[in-house]
């Protein structure tokens, strides 16, 4: 069973399963965030600018400064004429000596702190800066691409949306989006590692050459070594992501069957079933991370060798006082001949290039993880809306005489049609309502009208015209609904009600409130009109809700109007005055109603009875009632309850047969 | 509080109320109760980490060596301070060496430590963590916390020691994952309806890694912080201990950290939770946007709901930059806390050496130390407030670990079988809010006959059936079953005699034939085929490829809503129980099978109680018992017939008005 799980859970991705993206793919993945970066290379290339001139000062800095503290201030050996110049000191005192003195070495000391004390004064507020900038950057950048993503999903056909769950839109609009902020941050950050490597194996030849041929060494082996955890680390990971969604899997499974789960008394199983997912999920997060430690270690000890053997050798060198390779070029600074200034500040070049090195290698570990996650964040970006504008698509002019569906076929998923060649046509100023059984199609043949997805086959005219001629906001706005799910905003009532006529007054809302026989509970409402509704209106019984979306699509004042088991929770009272009121309304529009009521299905001049997605008898009541055991009749007749007698008894052996079965 | 409205309430993730120091040490203690099992790992875990603070005071010395004898060519016998007991044979190995030779015994003995340690000067430290970048939003950084592991070694014992630790912390994630899914398991009925399902996967998968993570860390770091502390000091005492100021700089470092990390805590609390405040009104927006899509595209509001999300994203942003100002404020002012120590120890020790009293190299010792206490000072500094940023999910878990389970009474009593039946005597219920939602309901449903609940929307019919099973408990009144109250009984004996069909059929990601046998695990293939059979679902199962071990998919991801009812059907069916209940069994069966059904239901209830729920005539009229509800109480009650004849009653408008007749048009 956790097989076919495996099966039916795998990440959709190009690469297949199992097998790990390649190293080309990730780098094209990652190329693949640069156009989010349009309009922000300015921004970019100021901080580069801030940045750079510091970069560039901090190198004869950081010399100088290490000659000063370790040389002159610890050894106590003459400072440099350069050296003294710019820190203003007497030269007679300070470079023209055998050894410096205590009180000059003070003297030393104390410009050395003031120096310390105004450099920080000065750097911090702009560091401080820099990141801030930079925050703000990677944050515009990623508020871009949620809102990229978040219209995306709007757009999305409701196929789309029939086959992902709601939670998994969520988290691709949400998670996605920062997934790929950062792997734009993690493009961007390697860039000054990158560089400082390079530079350092290039500025080490000054001092030693054996400095940069261990270096290269370590350049080489850690590509290498990347290489070949990279491509394990991927497999790693993916499994365990795999684990992880079968686990999550399991529980939405539990909870949304939860009832069933407690009616059947199976608690214990399940507790079973989720344990062993459970352990399953930790069994692959262990393996993937403790492949991630290894990787860790394993570059960290690489890494630590060149730096490592040279802190012996060149302590060998400086006792023996050898020169530097580029010794002459470097005496302003004291770094003639290798001493402890020149050891100390080698070393400190030798970690700092180690340390570029594993500061590479950790994110090459840390992205491999998100190069799955990338793959379909990008597909979901890369989703192209399936119900678009024609071309040449003109508005809506309005209906005059009908809406006619011709041989109209629809399919959520292959295998599974929902309208087969649907053949109807609805006359303006009439009631149609859509008849049959829960998952006939009925809502679907609706929502094809409104182009909410368009029909694989057929096509849908209004005046004889395709309506896929025409802009999808123009259709739209010329076809209201009130729909069979109560969706409520968190806002007011009033607002509620306006929603698709914001600038509708309240009078207007009034009357549309009135239409739906939703006036009076609302007048009833501690604030009336401006009452409050919590998350999907919870505050509100189903049948004040079902009033308000009523009331929502009648001020929408469009020649289309559908209701979508509008009144299915009103009693009955309601239901008939509510319909009476919209018939009165209706004149001149076509008004589609799908219902199972009895009493609903009367009001209407025409009705099409549906079964498994096929019209199965259309025409009034009177005309389908003549019908001898027509499907409509047959269920009017059960309906009514007038029919009772024969298949009762055809039916009762077979559960005879069940209760017998003990 | 007061501007807090209804609809952030019921948000998936709530606005959450602030939590108070004393509160958020309460809520961390707690998390200890479920460590027992694995006191055992936690020791050896604890062993680990006192075990690498060894190396640690080692290696300053090696490269004390280096400087002072090899690059400055002094003499073991001219330093001013000896070598501490512990680096003595080191000391003595190297004596009278050449500079070279020196050179490499001391290179050797540091790659030695760099393999088994991971670390071998001052500058190269390895720590040994392992997370992901998954992304920066609550449910990644949560799926790092869920594997939080680290080691402050590395080499050889870093990995043992992370694997192990990595072992640990599953295990107690585990622990509470399953935990807390078996509670989640017994909620009772009515707080499911509300709960939302993608908010259970959040506490199960997420929440509980933060019990893990404070339990682990508030074990851990208290005990071997101080440890370290104590220790590195003990050391400076041991070789420097006639420079006071040596000592007193070493102790005034851990109060200077704690002063820097402490003030924030409180700040950084709030500026936290406003930043998940904003950043779940982000989500809710997202979701609900979402959720309304239908809403949304059809009644144009797309550019308004983008607009929407637009700005609640770009606040939430705003939050999250305030607190990583805060943030960063607080690391720069602990790094120029750290500078100005630095410079403090640089002018005081600076004449120690100008004087000779000290060398080079004892300054990079004591400096390699300073640095060790200051990080263990900030690492204890910082636990309070890197815990407080899980509090929040402690006390979501925890909440639910507390939230009231199903009722099961201290000494059951069993159920064999059910040969009476129910009877109610006023019984009433509220919501969880405190609107009732059942009053005083009194009534008999015998064994043999068959009960149909009818009345409008809302009416408490389900709310009625719930309680027969006790999904529910009602608040006042008494019910029982066989003169037995059920209160009393055992839980699953009770469930066992029933099979309940519910208004929404759920399927579970296994075959038809496993889905119909959760009524029954032991059914035979024939019971199964024969109940499939009368619930109207045996001739599309024999349309499926496999049949009836066609794999569904999720929630029955192939079938339509009609056929998965009538699987739900099935599987009622099949276990047999002497209580059939069923809450709109018919809505989505065409008439011919809904006909079918309904006569098989009065066949079945010859033998058992068979309770309906229902809107249609068709299925209630043939019911020997009609109880017509209305806001919560029984209007009426009677057969068919018998309710017909009465003239203007509640239940004869509500079947004239189903049929239309009543003066329409």
């Amino acid at each position: 069973m956790s097989e076919s799980a495996g099966t039916a859970t795998q990440t959709p991705g190009p690469s297949g399963q199992g097998d790990p993206p390649k190293l080309g793919n990730i780098i094209k993945l990652a190329f693949r965030t640069l156009p989010y970066l349009r309009g922000t290379w300015r921004d970019i290339l100021r901080l580069a600018a801030v940045a750079l001139p510091f970069i560039l000062l901090a190198i004869p800095v950081t010399m100088l400064s290490t000659d000063l503290v370790v040389n002159r201030l610890l050894r106590g050996e003459p400072v440099t004429s350069i050296e003294a110049t710019l820190l203003m000191l007497d030269p007679a005192q300070f470079v023209d000596v055998e050894k410096l003195t205590v009180e000059s070495r003070q003297i030393l000391r104390g410009r050395m702190v003031l120096f310390a004390v105004v450099s920080t004064v000065i750097g911090t507020p702009i560091f401080l800066g820099v990141v801030f900038y930079f925050l703000r950057l990677i944050q515009r950048i990623n508020q871009s691409l949620r809102m990229h993503m978040m219209a995306q999903v709007q757009a999305m056909s409701m196929r789309h949306h029939a086959s992902t769950r709601v939670g998994e839109s969520i988290y691709h609009a949400y998670q996605d989006s920062s997934m790929v902020a950062n792997l734009m941050f993690m493009l961007i950050r390697p860039i000054p590692s990158m560089i400082r490597a390079v530079w350092l194996v290039f500025f080490v030849y000054l001092l030693d050459w054996q400095l940069t041929a261990m270096l290269g060494a370590l350049y080489v082996l850690a590509f290498l070594l990347a290489r070949w955890f990279g491509a394990r680390l991927r497999v790693e990971f993916r499994k365990a992501r795999e684990a992880n969604t079968r686990l999550t899997a399991r529980i939405q499974e539990t909870m949304a069957g939860i009832k069933v789960v407690k009616a059947f008394g199976i608690e214990a199983e399940e507790q079973g079933h989720f344990d062993r997912h459970s352990r399953d999920a930790f069994h692959s997060a262990y393996r993937a991370r403790s492949l991630l430690a290894a990787y860790g270690i394993v570059s960290f000890i690489f890494s630590a060798i060149p730096p490592l053997a040279a802190a012996c050798y060149l302590a060998v060198y400086a006792n023996e006082g050898r020169e530097l390779v580029a010794g002459a070029a470097l005496a302003f600074t004291g770094f003639a001949v290798w001493n402890l200034g020149a050891y100390s500040y080698a070393m400190g070049r030798m970690n700092s290039a180690a340390g570029a090195v594993r500061g590479l290698m950790g994110m090459w570990g840390v992205t491999q993880d998100m190069t799955v996650g990338m793959e379909r964040a990008f597909s979901q970006v890369d989703l192209k809306p399936e119900v678009q504008n024609a071309d040449d698509a003109v508005a809506f002019p309005g209906l005059q005489d009908e809406v006619t569906f011709e041989n109209v076929s629809f399919a959520y998923q292959p295998e599974r049609p929902v309208l087969q060649n649907v053949e109807l046509a609805a006359k303006a100023g009439t009631i149609t309502a859509l008849v049959g059984p829960t998952g006939s199609g009925k809502s679907t043949l609706v929502s094809l009208l409104l182009r909410l997805f368009d029909p694989d086959e057929g096509r849908i005219r209004v005046d004889g015209k395709d309506i896929r001629g025409f802009t999808l906001e123009s259709l739209r706005d010329n076809i209201s609904i009130a729909l069979q799910e109560n969706l409520l905003f968190g806002t007011s009532i009033r607002e509620n009600i306006r929603y698709a006529v914001p600038e509708a007054s309240d009078e207007t809302v009034r009357d549309a409130a009135r239409v739906a026989c939703a006036d009076e509970y609302i007048m009833e409402q501690p604030e009336g009109y401006d009452t409050p509704l919590g998350e999907r209106g919870t505050k509100l019984s189903t049948g004040q809700r079902q009033r308000l979306s009523i009331a929502r699509a009648v001020i929408k004042d469009t020649p289309v109007l559908i209701l979508d088991e509008p009144t299915a929770s009103l009693d009955a009272d309601t239901e008939l005055r509510v319909l009476q009121n919209l018939s009165e309304w209706g004149k001149g529009r076509a008004i589609f109603i799908i219902t199972h009521r009895l009493s609903t299905i009367r009001q209407a001049d025409h009705i099409v009875y549906l079964r498994d997605g096929k019209v199965e008898e259309q025409g009034s009541h009177d005309a389908l009632m003549v019908r001898e055991g027509g499907a409509y009749r047959r269920f009017v007749e059960l309906e009514e309850g007038s029919r009772e007698e024969q298949p009762a008894a055809a039916a009762s052996p077979a559960l005879g047969a069940v209760g017998g079965a003990k | 509080m007061s501007d807090v409205k209804d609809g952030v309430l019921d948000a998936p993730v709530e606005r959450t109320p602030p939590i108070s120091n004393r509160e958020a040490a309460r809520l961390m203690l707690r998390s200890f109760e479920y460590l027992g099992p694995l006191k055992g790992q936690m020791t050896v875990k604890i062993g680990f980490q006192i075990l690498a603070m060894l190396p640690l005071i080692v290696l300053p010395w090696p490269t004390k060596m280096l400087i002072d004898h090899v690059i400055q060519g002094l003499a073991v016998a001219d330093l001013p301070y000896s070598y501490p007991f512990f680096v003595a044979p080191l000391a003595e190995a190297i004596l009278g060496m050449s500079p070279t030779g020196m050179a490499i015994f001391v290179g050797s003995f540091l790659s030695g430590m760099l393999l088994l340690i991971g670390a071998w000067g001052m500058s190269g430290r390895d720590q040994t963590f392992a997370n992901v970048a998954q992304g920066t939003d609550e449910a990644s950084r949560s799926e790092n916390h869920a594997n939080q592991a680290f080691s402050y070694m590395g080499g050889i014992l870093g990995l043992i020691d992370y694997r192990w630790t990595l072992r640990l912390t599953h295990n107690l994630n585990h622990h509470y994952r399953s935990k807390l899914f078996g509670r989640m398991q017994r909620l009772p009925m009515t707080s499911l309806d509300d709960q939302r399902i993608g908010d259970s996967v959040y506490r199960v998968m997420y929440d509980t890694s933060a019990i893990t993570e404070v339990c682990y860390r508030l074990v851990l770091t208290p005990i071997t912080a101080p440890l370290h502390v104590a220790l590195v000091v003990w050391v400076i005492y041991l070789s420097y201990g006639d420079q006071p100021v040596v000592i007193w700089t070493a102790l005034s470092i851990v109060p200077a950290a704690l002063m820097i990390t402490f003030p924030f805590s409180g700040a950084l609390r709030r500026r936290m939770q406003a930043a998940r405040d904003t950043g779940s009104e982000t989500t809710t927006t997202i979701e609900e946007s979402i959720n309304n899509i239908l809403a949304v595209q059809s009644l144009g509001g797309q550019d308004r709901e983008k607009k929407r999300f637009d700005d609640d994203s770009w606040r939430s942003f705003a939050e999250w930059r305030k607190l990583a100002v805060l943030w960063i404020l607080m690391i720069v002012l602990a790094g120029l806390a750290a500078a100005a120590v630095g410079l403090f120890v640089v002018y005081e020790l600076t004449d120690k050496i100008f004087t000779g009293e000290m060398t080079v190299g004892d300054l990079t010792v004591l400096m390699a130390y300073y640095l060790q206490i200051g990080f263990s000072a900030t690492n204890a500094g910082r636990l309070w407030v890197y815990l407080q940023g899980r509090v929040i999910g402690l006390r979501r878990a925890f909440d639910l670990m507390d939230a009231e389970i199903d009722h099961q009474p201290e000494i059951a009593k069993p159920l064999k079988d059910v040969r009476e039946g129910y009877v109610f005597e006023d019984v009433s219920f509220n919501y969880p809010d405190g609107t009732p939602a059942m009053k005083n309901v009194s009534l008999e449903a015998k064994r043999g006959t068959l009960v149909a609940l009818a009345g409008p929307a809302g009416a408490g019919k389900t709310t009625l059936a719930y309680m027969l099973p006790r999904f529910i408990t009602p608040a006042s009144g008494r019910s029982t079953i066989d003169g037995n109250d059920i209160m009393l009984l055992d839980r699953q004996d009770l469930r066992d005699r029933i099979a309940f069909v519910f208004q929404e059929p759920a399927l579970f990601d296994a075959t038809v034939g496993e889905n119909i046998r959760v009524g029954k695990p032991d059914a035979t293939d024939e019971e199964v085929q024969r109940a499939a059979e009368v619930a109207g679902a045996a001739e599309f199962i024999r349309h499926l490829p496999e049949g009836y071990d066609t794999p569904l998919g999720r929630n029955g991801g192939r079938l339509s809503v009609g056929q998965k009812q009538r699987l739900s059907i099935a599987r009622a069916l099949v276990r047999d129980a002497p209580v059939l209940i069923l809450d709109e069994p018919t809505a989505a069966l065409d008439p011919e099978t809904e006909f079918r059904l309904v006569a098989a239901l009065r066949e079945a209830s010859k033998d058992k109680l068979v309770v309906v729920i229902a809107h249609r005539l068709s299925t209630i009229r043939h019911a020997d018992q009609i109880i017509f509800l209305q806001e919560g109480e029984i209007r009426e009650r009677g057969s068919h017939e018998e309710l017909m004849q009465r003239e203007g009653g509640a239940y004869r408008r509500f079947v004239e008005l189903q049929r239309g007749g009543g003066g329409v048009r």
